[in-house]
């Protein structure tokens, strides 16, 4: 278990392993017998190893809800509700800036400077960036495009979305708590029932 | 040697091959023009000479489809498409019962020759045969080949993810065509056809039902990847969509409440995420072998009130001759640098100044900020420069002088990459 001490201490730290952001214990989650182990030492802790959906991504989850645990998800889940047009406009700023043409994924790059001179090159894009950047999870008061990127991809990798591989160079890979974040917006809109698939019926019946 | 230069000269003595070189030839003359009206779809007279147009009609390069447009004839915009790979326009021509059709009038004009005994003409019927095989093979061979190279450029010449899902579409329509094809081939028929000849045993049924099984099983795997990437970009579409869908609902619904996952009966998986547990250790002089490495530590923090009386003195410099408003400034800024060096003392890894001053929303112009960072850390007393390291991010601003522009200075603590390392 030695071995795994700096693995545990950062699950435990609340840290998402995906293969962008560490490939080599990405890997080693996936054995069974280690999450295992693993979990045996966590129990006491009140938590287990957990992955998303697609497996993409491993994180530590509770065991039992208690009522502690509970004040802490419902904590979280405040967090994340807020942030989650923030996230998901940023998601579309970047898909429409770089003319990608699927949505973001665990492992797309994104070059700021790209970025960046795709967004000053169109007013449109600049208007977004700014009321983005205004947010109050970015929380940016710089009224300069340059400086309200930087700050905005600080704060979503602060969030664990995005990886730097290099820390002085503006590269950055996005991670697999994405895919986590999409599940849950999916997870919301099959919930809640929001009518956001009735608009284009014929879309619908081609999956 | 001899056989073949006789080959040659019987070729070249059939009227067709001047009339086929000429057209070549002509197709070459005008490649620029031609091109030109591929691209746009049309070609204007007016590039050519009254002479010249009339001669491209009469060898059917070009024709009129209607009065107004001139245009190329369809087969010559296949061929521009085949030869270059296309895909926009490249065809897929999968007619198979045509091809058996003249394969079977072909051996039945074969036999005929040989019973009369006409060796010359049974010998053209053959090589007639065997292009006719080769043919519907190639044909096969490429409609194949078009549709790996379009798989495995992801269909990049459309742009948009819906027009590559319609391409896929289309692809797997041409795939399941050219699977009616083989369809088609009976070999059971082209046994008999063959008969007990040799020859046409060996082109009709053995080479031909290799080829097709080895296109079989190419196809197999085009199939498979037109069916994996097709899910891929159905995804990719579902998540564009989704997302786009649901950041318009939270736009419109600014006051939206989730539900209260977090407290029912059944928590969803997707949003129990434990919170962070942070295992802090102290200090702690209860083990006496700890005491060594405890005291290499205590050696190496930097003594804060030597820096800090330090860099008082040498701002004075700065300060005594200049206005007061700009004294203050100066203390300011002496004063933000001086934090920003504490932070760098409190923080595990090297820290870079402009990202400091953004994160801070400092006022300082960057230039200067940077200018006196590197001011303060020249300013140290030698044993207190030490446990710093600064590096400037700097660049050449021109191949032609050697000016270089520092953009961005990193500070971080020595004593620990030195301690570490000793340790």
């Amino acid at each position: 278990m030695i071995e795994h001490g700096p693995l545990l201490e950062r699950l435990l730290e609340g840290e998402f392993i995906c293969a962008v952001t560490d490939e080599h214990s990405f890997h080693k989650l996936q054995n069974d017998e280690l999450v295992d182990d693993l979990n045996h030492f966590l129990r006491p802790l009140n938590r287990r190893v957990a992955k998303n959906d697609d497996g993409s991504v491993y994180f530590l989850a509770y065991c039992d809800l208690t009522p502690n645990a509970r004040q802490h998800l419902s904590h979280q889940f405040t967090h994340t509700v807020q942030s989650l047009l923030p996230m998901l406009e940023w998601m579309q700023l970047v898909q429409e800036a770089l003319g990608r043409d699927g949505a973001l994924s665990a492992g797309d790059t994104i070059k700021l400077q790209d970025f960046e001179s795709k967004v000053v090159d169109n007013q449109s894009l600049i208007q977004r960036l700014a009321h983005l950047a205004n947010d109050k999870v970015f929380k940016s008061t710089s009224d300069k495009a340059d400086m309200q990127i930087k700050q905005v991809f600080r704060r979503i990798k602060e969030l664990g979305y995005l990886h730097q591989p290099h820390k002085d160079r503006l590269f950055f890979i996005v991670t697999g708590k994405v895919e986590q974040l999409i599940e849950l917006v999916r997870f919301i809109k099959d919930e809640e029932n929001l009518p956001i698939d009735d608009e284009t019926p014929e879309q619908e019946s081609m999956f | 040697m001899s056989q073949v230069k006789q080959k040659k000269s019987t070729a070249q003595s059939n009227p067709l091959f001047e009339l086929g070189k000429e057209r070549l030839e002509l197709i070459g003359k005008h490649a620029d023009a031609l091109m030109q009206g591929y691209l746009e779809g049309q070609v204007s007279e007016s590039v050519f000479s009254q002479q010249a147009l009339q001669k491209l009609l009469d060898s059917r390069v070009l024709f009129y489809p209607d009065e107004q447009s001139l245009s190329l004839r369809p087969i010559v915009n296949e061929l521009i498409a085949s030869l270059t790979q296309d895909e926009r326009k490249r065809q897929i021509n999968s007619d198979v019962g045509e091809h058996l059709d003249q394969i079977q009038t072909r051996v039945q004009s074969l036999q005929a020759a040989r019973q009369k005994g006409d060796y010359a003409a049974s010998e053209h019927h053959i090589q007639l045969l065997t292009e006719r095989v080769n043919d519907m093979t190639g044909q096969f061979g490429d409609a194949i080949e078009s549709l790996w190279h379009r798989l495995n450029t992801e269909f990049g010449f459309v742009s948009s993810l819906d027009d590559k899902i319609l391409e896929i579409e289309l692809a797997q329509r041409q795939l399941r065509r050219i699977l009616d094809g083989f369809g088609i081939i009976n070999f059971d028929d082209l046994i008999q056809l063959a008969g007990s000849d040799g020859t046409l045993r060996k082109l009709l049924v053995s080479q031909l039902q290799a080829r097709i099984s080895e296109h079989s099983g190419s196809l197999f795997q085009v199939q498979k990847r037109l069916v994996l990437l097709m899910a891929r970009f159905r995804q990719q579409q579902d998540r564009a969509l989704l997302i786009n869908r649901m950041s318009a609902f939270l736009r419109q619904h600014p006051n939206f409440q989730i539900g209260d996952y977090p407290n029912r009966s059944q928590v969803p998986a997707v949003i129990n995420q434990a919170h962070s547990i942070n295992a802090k250790a102290f200090i702690a002089l209860d083990r006496a072998q700890d005491s060594y490495a405890l005291a290499e530590l205590a050696r190496a923090v930097p003594r804060e009130q030597e820096q800090g009386s330090q860099s008082e003195q040498q701002t004075q410099g700065f300060a005594v001759a200049a206005q007061n408003l700009v004294a203050t400034e100066q203390k300011q800024l002496a004063k933000d640098v001086e934090d920003f060096f504490i932070q760098v003392i409190e923080s595990p890894q090297a820290l870079s100044g402009v990202d400091y001053l953004a994160e801070r929303e400092l006022l300082w112009e960057p230039e200067m900020w940077l200018f006196q960072i590197v001011a303060e850390y020249e300013g140290l007393p030698q044993q207190n420069k030490r446990s710093f390291m600064l590096e400037k991010d700097s660049a050449q601003q021109s191949r032609f002088n050697q000016l270089h522009i520092i953009q961005d200075v990193t500070v971080g603590m020595r004593f620990f990459g030195d301690f570490q390392a000793a340790g």
